[in-house]
């Protein structure tokens, strides 16, 4: 697994706030669902266009996430005018096409540990309350990061071993070992985080601030 | 929640992600190979209950959100999300709850007796299928435009493979169990 879809770069929008790009994204995703003008909607669908434009990563690395965005569009304004008609398949097929694109823009020039610390600034209220814990957060995506590819090798061997035996693997004899084996070294890994006292007990009066938690795996 | 907890739901997150990684597999008689991505709800509510189950898929729409290519095919962004198809992965969410909340109450995971078996299957028909297009297919009706009717009815061609994936999630669970139990809570 190719570990984020972020691209590195220093155009306008990677030097933007990860904060601000969120705040604007949630804005204009409700906007677009206010309006219904196929004209208004293709021109927001043209700005966002220019948005991704602007993020000056080369179209080659864009060119698979593109594709795919097409080939969905392409489906609905097919099915929109065929059960509904052209002006409304036109409106929606702007609309989903400015509203991916611009998640698209954002994905792109944001890095990984810079959405993960606003979504620590936006928990900590809820923190003070004592509702969720940001520490806890940044540790169980840290986890998953280290699992799937664990996942993957123990499919991989799995698969292997069975063709070896001229078996075909179905998805129960592929699932069932893939879940087993990684359970076995969860039990070794809870303990290992709970001998380094990390992240901080529920009943441990040592608040950590989120600083504390290791994201270096962006 | 204990750090066992924690990595558990960290555990079944990453399990996600690796179902939609691993090649499609061919299924008995469908002509198409099925992504196995959707067992993910399904299996995390069986095997670790609503609370842990639903905060496991919850990670994995936090990280489909952080821009991680977990998704089928490679896929992820906020993009995805905003798509015609984000309120199913957002539905997966209430799914795994719906799931381990029913099967917490109609069939101990794991027990080899047919009523358990079909409590947990029923769990997965109405979580992992029902609570997933309850959301998916209103989101996909409006960012759509398509209304309602249309788009429940395109959903049509995915219930075979849907169906075969509740019986997958009912047999895994149970090898799973009867090999290294979890308690269910």
């Amino acid at each position: 697994m190719s570990p984020s879809l972020y691209v590195p770069g220093d155009g306008p929008l990677h030097r933007l706030p990860a904060g601000a790009k969120l705040a604007a994204l949630a804005g204009l995703g409700i906007a677009l669902f206010l309006v219904s003008s196929p004209i208004v909607l293709g021109a927001a669908a043209l700005a966002a266009a220019g948005v991704v434009a602007a993020t000056g990563v080369r179209l080659a690395r864009m060119r698979g996430a593109l594709a795919g965005i097409a080939i969905v569009v392409a489906i609905v304004v097919a099915a929109n005018a065929w059960l509904v008609g052209w002006r409304e398949a036109a409106a929606s097929g702007a609309r989903i096409v400015a509203l991916v694109l611009l998640g698209y823009a954002l994905t792109l020039t944001t890095r990984m540990s810079d959405l993960l610390a606003t979504l620590e600034r936006l928990l900590a209220p809820l923190e003070r309350i004592g509702l969720a814990d940001a520490g806890k957060v940044a540790l169980a995506v840290a986890l998953v990061l280290r699992f799937v590819p664990e996942l993957m090798k123990q499919a991989d061997d799995i698969r292997e071993a069975r063709a070896a035996r001229g078996l075909r693997v179905g998805p129960v004899a592929l699932v069932v070992p893939m879940i087993v084996r990684v359970l076995r070294s969860a039990d070794a890994i809870a303990e290992a985080i709970d001998a380094r006292a990390y992240p901080p007990a529920e009943t441990d009066s040592s608040r950590h601030g989120p600083g504390s938690a290791d994201h270096d795996n962006a | 929640m204990t750090t066992r907890d924690l990595v558990l739901v960290a555990l079944f997150a990453a399990l996600t992600a690796a179902l939609g990684l691993v090649p499609p597999i061919t299924v008995g008689f469908l002509p198409v190979p099925i992504t196995l991505q959707s067992l993910g709800p399904m299996l995390a509510g069986l095997m670790l209950g609503p609370r842990r189950g639903g905060l496991a898929l919850a990670l994995f729409v936090l990280l489909v959100a952080l821009g991680l290519p977990v998704l089928a095919g490679g896929r992820g962004g906020f993009g995805v999300l905003l798509g015609p198809t984000g309120g199913f992965i957002v539905g997966w969410v209430v799914g795994a709850i719906v799931v381990g909340a029913l099967a917490a109450r109609l069939g101990r995971a794991g027990a080899r007796r047919a009523p358990d078996l079909a409590g947990a299957a029923l769990a997965c028909v109405v979580g992992g299928i029902g609570a997933v297009y309850a959301l998916g297919v209103p989101w996909l009706a409006m960012v759509t435009g398509m209304g309602l009717g249309p788009a429940a009815a395109s959903m049509v061609v995915f219930l075979p493979g849907d169906a075969i994936k509740v019986v997958v999630a009912v047999m895994v669970a149970r090898g799973v169990q009867r090999a290294y139990p979890i308690a269910l809570r």
